[in-house]
């Protein structure tokens, strides 16, 4: 699944270790789901939608 | 199993390797008082039951830790790390037990000791997590 993490994180200037803490993940993680080797599960996306106060489609595309 | 979520300040994962280190304590304990006891006390048919069975029984804590960690951990990328990690521990435990069980009865390879299917597994079991690490890296 596409995603637009890195931009809107890179938007917010946090690193990938700022965005792990505040969504109570591990960098690794959010390593994983910004590559597109890791899809979040629901209630992670609707914390990050949250986050970044935008929709979960904004945020994710399932255009391959 | 334990050690490969130590270097953490995730909750669950930290409680999870504290209990996994004192589950693996309490099996090298029975471990050894079972060898003890079964090689010089001479016991009884139901002592010597008692005493098989001591040194399993943290085996069987160790993978109701293990399923409690998992139900308790709420990063799921993690979560599914360990998951592909086990599954790829037990295959390879399967694996080799299985065609080492062929050589033996069939090549007249020497026997495998049972006893050393479950420090093979955690064996596995990391190696698996390494290359699991490694894929998503």
């Amino acid at each position: 699944m596409k995603n637009r993490l890195r931009v809107l994180r890179a938007e917010q200037d946090w690193s990938q270790a700022d965005l792990a803490e505040r969504l109570e993940v591990s960098r690794q993680s959010v390593n994983a789901i910004e590559t597109g080797k890791f899809d979040p599960s629901l209630p992670l996306a609707f914390k990050l939608a949250r986050l970044f106060e935008t929709t979960i489609e904004a945020i994710f595309s399932d255009e391959n | 199993m334990g050690l490969m979520t130590c270097k953490t300040n995730n909750p669950a994962a930290r409680r999870f390797t504290i209990r996994f280190v004192v589950v693996m304590m309490l099996f090298a304990a029975f471990s050894v008082l079972s060898t003890v006891g079964l090689l010089l006390w001479h016991p009884s048919w139901w002592l010597i039951w008692l005493l098989a069975i001591l040194p399993a029984l943290p085996i069987g804590m160790a993978v109701v830790l293990t399923a409690q960690y998992i139900a308790e951990e709420k990063d799921d990328f993690q979560r599914a790390m360990l998951v592909q990690a086990l599954l790829g521990g037990v295959g390879a435990i399967l694996v080799l037990t299985t065609a080492w069980g062929f050589l033996e009865n069939y090549a007249h390879f020497r026997r495998l000791d049972l006893l050393m299917v479950w420090p093979l597994y955690v064996i596995f079991v990391g190696i698996s997590y390494g290359l699991v690490k490694a894929r998503y890296r």
